[in-house]
């Protein structure tokens, strides 16, 4: 019998779908019976939209700055242009 | 459930890429780097890997003349990154050590009793939505700071499957990895954020 620890285990696998009916099965009957188990998948969910929203991760600023520096002097010196078979 | 082809958009943006346009460059840069780097990052470390985004860009500027839309414009660039990254750790004869064998996060697994059920239960708090909690300024930096300080296998995974929407096959492909491994990486990052969230909401800190 599927225990919350195991549900815990899968619960990522369940919450994207990439568990075979048996599995989707034995987790709705645990969920029917477990309210611990519904708010930790319910809040797993939501740490997953959450992280899919959050636009963190952003690139640093002063890094930003130094690509575009660094294209923009290989952009007027040419290299790139006229290359290819275009 | 997550295309991956050319929208005009972006077919406007390979152009303007292709006739060597600096606007359309500065706009790439600030699109694609994010996720460029957190190619980068899963083989290298943090400087090498920045070094390697920028050698990429420049490598850019003539390799886009031959840019045919096989796969999206991110996925092109997120791929030559990680061709890249790979040939350097083959040359060096280094292996990415992955930590997958444990598919629980250890914070999590000790809150369960030796009859496999919860002994220390998630904290029944308010049902906000995702969206009125990342309007919640702190819990923002807070889900920043415990991101940052996520291992970086398990970011790179998170990074690319989340927010920069690549389908698992795909990061598979640019990390390496089975995709079994990238389930436990992936579930193993929503644990860490999960646990940062219900401590953030019982406690009201960081
Ligand atoms: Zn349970």
């Amino acid at each position: 019998m599927l225990m919350c620890k195991d549900l815990a285990v899968i619960a990522s696998d369940y919450i994207d779908g990439e568990l075979g009916t048996g599995g989707k099965l034995s987790v709705r009957m645990h969920l029917m019976m477990c309210r611990h188990c519904r708010t930790f998948i319910g809040q797993l969910k939501q740490s997953t939209v959450l992280m899919a929203a959050h636009s963190s991760q952003q690139a640093p600023a002063d890094y930003i700055a130094r690509l575009d520096e660094e294209i923009h002097r290989a952009l007027t010196q040419g290299i790139g242009s006229n290359q290819g078979d275009y | 459930m997550r295309p991956d082809t050319l929208d005009a958009p972006e077919d406007d943006l390979v152009s303007r890429l292709q006739q060597g346009d600096a606007a359309a460059y500065r706009e790439a840069v600030r699109l694609y780097t994010p996720g460029m780097l957190a190619v980068a990052r899963f083989y290298l470390d943090p400087a090498s890997a920045e070094d390697m985004v920028q050698d990429t860009w420049l490598t850019v500027i003539s390799a886009i003349q031959t840019f045919e839309g096989r796969a999206s414009l991110k996925t092109w660039l997120h791929q030559i990154v990680a061709n890249r990254a790979k040939n350097r750790i083959r040359d060096r004869h280094r292996e990415v050590a992955l930590d997958t064998d444990d598919p629980l996060d250890p914070a999590l697994a000790e809150r369960f009793g030796d009859n496999r059920r919860w002994s220390v239960p998630p904290s029944a708090r308010s049902s906000d939505s995702a969206q009125a909690l990342l309007e919640n300024n702190v819990l923002s930096d807070c889900l920043d700071k415990h991101l940052g300080q996520l291992p970086e296998h398990q970011r790179s995974a998170l990074m690319l499957y989340e927010a920069h929407q690549h389908r698992a096959e795909d990061v598979c492909n640019l990390l390496d990895v089975s995709a079994a491994n990238l389930r436990v990486l992936l579930h193993r990052a929503r644990q860490r954020i999960f646990l940062m969230v219900e401590g953030f909401q019982e406690t009201g800190e960081c």
